[in-house]
């Protein structure tokens, strides 16, 4: 295994003052951010709040175009900032976290829309008393107390188009699942709306109405259980609401045709130029007469251009004819309607098949199956990758035509029940991230050091059509900050990094775009960080909304009161051994608190406890590690962590990167099965073979003797090939098969002992035989062995055990 | 405050005494006006055939008599065939014709005989296996068992011959049966009680048993080769009886008819039972003996067939005049009253409008009616007026709150770890839509079985998401939908129904089929028609075709088999689906149904009136399976109408709706109608306040009045979910909890009458009818009044006073 060190300094520029005075660090955490969101190209003053925010300092967007213009604390737990959102923001969900002087909070979510806020007022509970509103595009920001019921009554002409969009869960506050609807003076429901596949649990309903009049939106919780964390953003107004966009796909840089589906009037034509470059969350929004759409909707853009489906196509002789790698879209249009395309493709080509459409926020649930030219099905998939689209890789057998079918799996079908089929080639990726530490929640998902510090992480290298080393990059860091990583080996996917602040460091931070590349200079392929910020749970473990992100929190905070170390070991631990690492907490002065220690990062094979605690005004620690009998050796970078309470909050560090050196066993020891009679000795014969040699006596002694057995502890060398222990046993020890005699053997190596555990045996323990009846049989025997020579020959155990029976059987026969 | 209140409840509770007097009785005798004779024919078809013959004369009062003994019986051509007492025997081949006469009547039967010398081995499925059945051997207390018991393996009912035949034969060769001293054979000794054996002697050694037994034997103790006829119906002789005094007796005759179109009598091997032996006892021969009054279902047992004759016992020589002024309001009385005049019962009076008005809207809407209801309704001398109030309580949205609640029930509609909240909430308002809408029951139930996609969009396919197991399924179908319990069939062919395993299996192929998968919210889940899947026998491993229970094996191929099933379910081919659901329906109004258990429909457990629930069926399926019709035809009979005050004559039926049943409140009924009397309301997750408990969506949703009052858990399908019993928990909650004592004080209705001025009389009046709607009888106005005038807080006389009345047993039942 061959391993370079990485070390990327960046030196810090600015030298400041070290205060005196013990800072602690702690561990933010947001939790609500208000108002939920706002409209681009304004300022908005937002309250943040949660715990432990009092020392914020920035706000980290993990998107462009939002500026902090402003911050002011307002408690321990809150603090309000001004914000300027720019026009360019893409509208929708935006992730953003805090950083404080002392750490990097939780992920929360701003949502950005195109329409004015207003705010829901109660009393609006009862349809007899709702709360009047304009029929003009704005955004009402409200709130679904329990059993509550919000209604909002609008003035419309005959003709004029009344919508309301949701953003209820995807807010990420609570489980709050909205249900809207508008109903007419007279209670009539025009349209009503839960769940839409357009916007997950949330809802929209779109009418023309049908005369002049006033119509009533109504919101509320589908299960009228609103809470006090049940925050909405409901788009009320004329604007246009489509479901779907046709074709929901095209070509970098082009200018494609649209048509938007699902409105309730005409559908609704349009052009669209698209971006030249790749981009992440690209919609397009549709607008007419009434405005622009609250919310874009989703589209892709591919390097090839589209194939339409042409009707009728429902079977293979009618398969729409279509070109790969273009995009073949299609719409399921009614209940039981399936689509064809065909295709030809070459002998031996390998295509990553994906049929999007849930995706697009279709209602569509497609089936995708491929055939031949006779019509013979090749393969085919519903649901792949914990969606209900559907993907197969296929390598294709043989040049020709084949054709590929799709359909709903409940046969359903409707006029939004868009889908795009895009052909990609096998495309080797990685993916960068931090293993989970708590099972629901977002703890160390950040980087934050202290100054003049050190902190270790975990990091998980995903790798997909691709194997070998990975170099992290660790470019980018935050001034003053370093980092430490070994190349990662082919076979490992998880791996310790180590982030180190000098004392003069900057407190500050950022969001870095954490990247890796192959060790294979011929590989072009970069890895990027990716997390996931999970919101919203149901019964705590499943994830109901959530958002990911690619950018690392990354910051220099202030000093910790303490710093770890671990006492670098001088001899490795072998396999089937253990070690007794020492580990040093250097206290600052005052700091007495209790310090709990982790060791999470564990070459294969390697165990230990999940912590172990310095306890308070103690500063050393022997953290026991074990060696299984398959330990990978060679040497392994390892660190421990440090977890205190700072007294606002967990303050952690991390000891230095220290190697662990695993080596197989300097010697092997094969034990002999043995067997005596209570309060009689035995001899367990022990066959020595020295692998590794070692200076000097190594001491070796047998654990797991039973009750009032025992055996000395005895000495050996390099050189030597066999010993015997001798065990003696008493009457009071148990009879029985006495299995787990292993030897305990220490090699002293440097001053530093190297424990091996070798060996394994059973020791039989049996009752004395009763004393023999009947003398006259005896004396023959006595006479027969009179001839033998009295030579002391060692038994070996089996021969020992073979005449023991013997004796047993003759004696049972009298 | 409490010092009046034991006073009272003794006081209000008076009323409900059900009277007692004795009976006179005398002598009926005269000439029979009716002769039956059962069979209709006999065919001899073999050596060994015979048949015996039953003579039942009926007599004009209805009374019924086995005459077979006293009856002629002679047989126009002899030589076909001899007659031994009741009983013909083969002789010679040909046709004739036997003619019954007694008390001045005849009657005669044709008689054929066929392959009258042929007289094959024995086959091991017909002839052996029922000496098992006869014998006990293998029911569950004997050696019947999956793999047998006490050392003898018999599969339970006999449910699988082949294993049986290999048990006996090749578990202890040469002991169990001994091929060369076939008499010295285990099997024989041990049944005749010649050596001993833990069940004693079940056969007579050179009885027809034993014989059988050792004939087998003889011939080799073989195992049936090839296609053997199946018994494929059964029929017991007389199928009625009436009898006249204890010690009568009757006789039974029992017939299989065979695949092959042979018949045999197979009386001397078909097990017999009897529902009611303090009324009619029944030897293992077939005798019959009457005892106490009363009715009793008579059944044989043979092969996979329980068939049964209803027997009703009369007291000896009892004189009985129907009343000329008793007529029925409308089919239902009909059907009631020729039932009860064969008991010899004569209907209570019908009961008072003060009495009707309670029972009909706590039937209907299960809330009480109002002061204003009860005066507006007793006011009115129109004589439509019950007709129009049924009307009236059918339009209250009250009254589908009630369904929706039962549908509930049975659809154990209830959350849990798997099964959010919301889906259960969608899944409750897609049935409260449903019932809501009138939508025809059929309509509704193929809409619920055959339900594909997801739980929150199509909520019906909850019911699949509720039970995951496909028996379970399949058992659940059969039970809330056709009212039987078909769960003994998984494991045996169901002793006391028809149900065989493969019935039951096969029944369960329509289930194997349901594909689930998550969906994008991890909430809900899509049910699909996954199109494969088959159902596996367990004996034999073979694949079961989907079959419909007692119906047709249906074509499902290509198809969705729940739509397959759901669409014959709810149909009139289906014979147990509308009968089920109006017997649903009369025992919720009637206290019990016309079959009890609703939910336990089984031969063995026969309808108290066929016809009339016959009828009910009929005439529910007409109105296209319209809930209201059959509640507004039940609430508008006479029989509904009946007071709970019994005569001499019917003072001990319990069963044929003779009069009415005192009837507990169920527990929502209960906690709504404290609430209502107290002016309270009662707050339920998910429903506004003053929602009432018969609107909870969610079963998992309870309080411990509600679970302490029995409310149904939704945790199975079973009509047992509810507890209408008493407990002492009850009691102690009413008179001590914080229910009824605290709603007195949080509802402060006293206090308020009194702050409008009202006469302590008045609010007296007031109390009473709002818990019992009716006033005060005189001895209860003065007694009370007495109290009242000593008394200066009259607030605190008047609330322990309505304390009182709300812990009578007058306002705890529906009367």
């Amino acid at each position: 295994m061959t391993r370079m060190t990485q070390t990327i300094c960046f030196v810090g520029l600015i030298a400041l003052t070290v205060s005196s005075v013990l800072l602690e660090a702690a561990d933010p955490r947001l939790t609500l951010i208000r108002p939920r969101g706002g409209q681009r190209g304004t300022e908005v003053e937002l309250l943040l709040s949660g715990n432990r925010l009092e020392d914020a300092e920035q706000i980290l967007f993990h998107s462009e175009g939002f500026e902090q213009i402003g911050i002011e604390a307002v408690n321990a737990n809150s603090f309000k900032a001004k914000v300027k959102i720019a026009h360019e923001v893409r509208l929708g969900e935006h992730v953003m976290a805090v950083r404080t002087k002392s750490g990097i909070s939780d992920y929360h979510t701003f949502w950005v829309g195109p329409y004015p806020s207003a705010a829901e007022k109660e009393p609006n509970s009862t349809f007899e008393q709702p709360q009047e509103v304009e029929l003009t595009n704005q955004t009402m920001e409200g709130r679904i107390d329990n059993e509550d019921v919000d209604y909002f009554r609008v003035n419309a002409k005959k003709g004029q188009r009344i919508s309301v969009e949701v953003e209820g869960l995807r807010l990420g506050n609570t489980l709050f699942d909205p249900y809207c609807a508008i109903l007419d003076k007279d209670r009539f429901e025009l349209a009503a709306c839960d769940d839409t596949p357009l916007l997950y649990q949330d809802c929209m309903a779109s009418v023309v109405a049908p005369e002049d009049g006033v119509y009533i939106i109504e919101i509320r919780d589908s299960s009228y259980r609103g809470n006090g964390a049940s925050y909405y953003r409901a788009h009320l107004g004329t604007f246009p609401r489509p479901t779907a966009v046709y074709p929901a796909g095209g070509q970098l840089g082009q200018e494609v045709d649209v048509t938007y589906l699902g409105m309730p009037a005409a559908e609704l034509k349009a052009k669209v130029k698209l971006p030249a470059t790749q981009s992440e969350d690209f919609g397009v929004l549709a607008e007419d007469a009434g405005g622009l759409s609250a919310s874009p909707n989703t589209f892709r853009l591919f390097p090839h251009g589209n194939v339409l489906e042409v009707e009728p196509n429902e079977d293979r002789t009618k398969a729409t004819p279509a070109t790969m790698p273009n995009a073949f879209n299609g719409i399921i249009q009614a209940d039981g309607d399936v689509d064809f395309f065909k295709f030809t493709a070459k002998k031996n080509e390998t295509w990553e098949i994906h049929c999007h459409a849930r995706s697009l926020r279709s209602p569509l649930d497609p089936v995708m199956n491929l055939y031949d030219a006779n019509g013979k099905g090749l393969t085919g998939n519903d649901d792949a990758n914990r969606s209900p689209d559907s993907y197969f890789r296929y390598k294709f057998p043989a040049d020709g035509e084949y054709s590929i079918r799709v359909t709903d799996h409940l046969k359903r079908g409707g006029a939004d029940f868009v889908y795009r089929i895009e052909f990609t080639p096998v495309t080797p990726s990685i993916d960068l991230g931090i293993p989970r530490v708590t099972r629901y929640g977002q703890e160390r998902q950040t980087i934050y050091v202290p100054r003049g510090n050190r902190i270790a992480t975990r990091m998980t290298i995903r790798r997909q059509n691709f194997g070998g080393d990975v170099i992290l990059s660790g470019e980018g860091l935050p001034q003053g900050m370093t980092m430490q990583a070994l190349q990662v080996p082919a076979n490992m996917s998880t791996w310790p990094v180590l982030f180190e602040a000098a004392a003069d460091a900057p407190i500050g931070g950022k969001l870095l775009d954490f990247t890796c590349k192959p060790a294979d200079e011929k590989q072009t392929v970069t890895g990027h960080f990716k997390n996931f910020a999970d919101m919203v749970r149901y019964q705590n473990a499943q994830i109901l909304w959530g958002r990911p992100v690619d950018q690392l929190a990354i910051a220099v905070i202030e000093e910790s009161p303490y710093s770890l170390e671990i006492v670098q070991p001088k001899v490795p631990i072998v396999q089937n051994g253990s070690m007794a690492l020492k580990i040093i907490a250097h206290r600052k002065e005052g700091f007495t608190k209790k310090i709990r220690v982790e060791f999470p990062f564990r070459s294969p094979g390697i165990g230990t406890r999940s912590y172990i605690d310095i306890p308070e005004g103690k500063s050393e620690v022997i953290y026991s590690l074990n060696a299984n009998s398959n330990a990978a050796v060679g040497k392994w970078p390892v660190f421990a962590l440090g977890l205190a309470d700072g007294g606002k909050g967990t303050v952690m560090v991390s000891s230095q990167m220290a190697t662990l050196e695993v080596a197989p066993p300097f010697v092997q020891l094969a034990l002999e099965r043995a067997a005596t009679e209570q309060g009689k000795p035995a001899d367990i014969i022990c066959k020595v073979t020295t692998s590794t040699p070692y200076e000097g006596d190594a001491t070796v002694k047998l654990v797991g003797l039973p009750h009032k057995a025992e055996a000395v502890e005895m000495k050996l060398n390099k050189e030597t090939a066999e010993l015997i222990f001798k065990v003696n046993t008493a009457v009071e020890s148990p009879v029985g098969k006495h299995k787990n005699i292993y030897c305990q053997l220490v090699v002293t190596q440097n001053g530093e002992p190297i424990a091996h555990r070798l060996g394994s045996t059973q020791l039989q323990i049996d009752k004395p035989l009763p004393p023999p009846k009947e003398k006259p049989k005896a004396q023959p025997v006595a006479k027969k062995v009179e001839p033998k020579p009295a030579a002391p020959k060692v038994l070996t155990p089996l021969e020992k055990l073979r005449l023991e029976a013997e004796k047993r059987k003759e004696a049972s026969q009298k | 405050m409490t010092n009046y209140r034991s006073l009272f409840t003794i006081l209000v509770t008076a009323g409900l005494a059900v009277g007692l007097s004795t009976q006179g009785s005398s002598a009926q005798e005269g000439a029979p006006s009716e002769l039956r004779v059962f069979p209709s024919d006999v065919n001899l078809s073999s050596a060994r055939d015979r048949q015996s013959i039953q003579v039942q004369a009926v007599y004009p009062s209805g009374l019924t008599r086995d005459v077979t003994s006293e009856a002629k019986l002679s047989l126009a051509n002899a030589a076909l065939a001899k007659m031994e007492k009741n009983t013909l025997y083969p002789v010679a081949d040909g046709d004739s014709e036997i003619t019954v006469e007694f008390g001045g009547l005849t009657s005669k039967l044709p008689v054929k005989v066929t392959n009258h010398a042929s007289d094959g081995p024995l086959s091991f499925r017909l002839d052996v296996m029922p000496v098992f059945m006869k014998t006990s051997c293998n029911n569950g207390s004997c050696h019947g068992a999956k793999s047998g018991k006490d050392g003898f393996g018999l599969s339970l009912f006999g449910y699988d011959p082949d294993s049986d035949h290999f048990n006996l034969t090749r578990e202890i060769p040469g002991r169990r049966i001994n091929l060369a001293l076939p008499e010295q054979s285990l099997l024989l000794e041990k049944g005749a009680g010649q050596v001993p054996h833990t069940g004693g002697k079940r056969f007579e050694p050179g009885g027809e048993l034993y014989n059988t037994t050792l004939r087998w034997l003889k011939e080799g103790a073989k195992n049936d080769e090839g296609e053997v006829p199946k018994v494929e119906r059964v029929e017991l002789y007389p199928k009625e009886a009436v009898m006249d005094g204890e010690g009568a007796t009757q006789r039974l005759t029992v017939r299989a008819y065979y695949s092959d179109g042979t018949d045999r009598d197979i009386t001397s091997q078909a097990y017999f039972m009897t529902s009611n032996d303090n009324s009619a006892e029944v030897t293992q021969e077939g005798i019959v003996t009457a005892g106490a009054r009363g009715e009793s279902f008579l059944m044989a047992r043979f092969d996979t067939h329980t068939v049964g004759s209803r027997f009703i016992v009369l007291p000896k020589g009892l004189q009985f005049q129907w009343p000329e002024e008793i007529a029925g309001n409308n089919y239902i009385d009909n059907f009631v009253h020729e039932k009860l005049k064969k008991l010899r019962q004569i209907p209570s009076d019908v009961c008072t409008d003060e009495e009707f008005i309670r029972r009909v809207t706590l039937d209907i809407t299960g809330t009480l009616p109002t002061v204003e209801e009860y005066e507006i309704f007793m006011a009115d001398s129109s004589h439509d007026k019950r007709e129009r109030k049924i009307d009236e309580l059918l339009e209250r949205k009250e009254f589908v709150e009630v369904w929706v609640m039962k549908w509930a029930e049975l659809l154990k509609i209830r959350s849990d770890n798997q099964n959010s909240y919301k889906a259960m909430l969608l899944y409750y308002n897609w049935l409260k839509d449903r019932v809501a809408s009138n939508t025809p029951v059929d309509q509704m139930v193929r809409e619920l079985l055959g339900a594909n996609g997801g739980t929150f969009t199509n909520p019906p396919t909850n019911f699949y998401q509720l039970e995951r197991d496909t028996l379970k399924t399949s058992e659940n179908v059969a039970q809330v939908f056709m009212g039987m319990r078909i769960q003994c069939a998984q494991c045996h062919n169901h002793p006391f129904d028809r149900w065989t395993m493969d019935d039951y299996y096969s029944f369960s192929a329509f289930f194997t089929q349901i594909g689930r998968k998550s969906s994008e919210d991890v909430r809900e889940t899509i049910v699909y028609n996954s199109g494969g899947g088959e159902m596996k026998h367990p004996v034999g491993n073979r694949n079961m075709p989907p079959k419909f229970l007692g119906g047709d094996i249906p074509d499902v191929k290509g198809k969705d088999r729940r739509e397959v099933m759901a669409n014959w379910l709810a149909s009139k081919e289906n014979p147990y689906f509308a009968r089920n659901l109006v017997n649903r329906v009369w025992s919720h109004f009637l206290g019990r149904g016309i079959i009890e258990e609703v939910d336990d429909i089984r031969v063995s457990n026969p309808p108290v009136n066929e016809p009339l629930l016959n009828e009910l069926a009929t005439k529910f399926t007409e109105y296209d399976y319209d809930f209201k019709k059959i509640v507004k035809d039940i609430c508008m009979s006479r029989t509904y109408q009946l007071s709970t005050q019994a005569n001499e004559t019917n003072e001990t039926d319990s069963t044929n709706f003779s009069h009415a049943s005192l009837r507990r409140l169920r527990a929502e009924f209960l906690l709504d109608s404290i609430s209502q009397v107290t002016d309270t309301d009662d707050k339920f997750r998910g429903l506004p306040s003053g929602a009432r408990a018969v609107q909870i969506s969610d079963g998992n949703t309870s309080t411990y009045f509600l679970t302490t009052f029995g409310r149904a858990t939704r945790a199975s399908v079973c009509s047992c979910e509810v507890k209408m019993d008493p407990n002492l928990s009850q009691a102690l909650h009413l008179l001590n909890g914080d229910t009824v004592n605290s709603k007195i004080a949080q509802g402060n209705l006293i206090k308020r009458r009194l702050d409008e001025k009202k006469l302590p009389q008045d609010i007296l009046e007031e109390i009473y009818i709002r818990t019992l709607s009716r006033r005060p009888t005189e001895s209860e106005r003065s007694a009370l009044n007495e109290v009242l005038l000593k008394n200066d807080n009259n607030q605190q006389v008047l609330e322990d006073i309505l304390w009182a009345l709300m812990n009578s047993r007058e306002f705890l039942f529906n009367h």
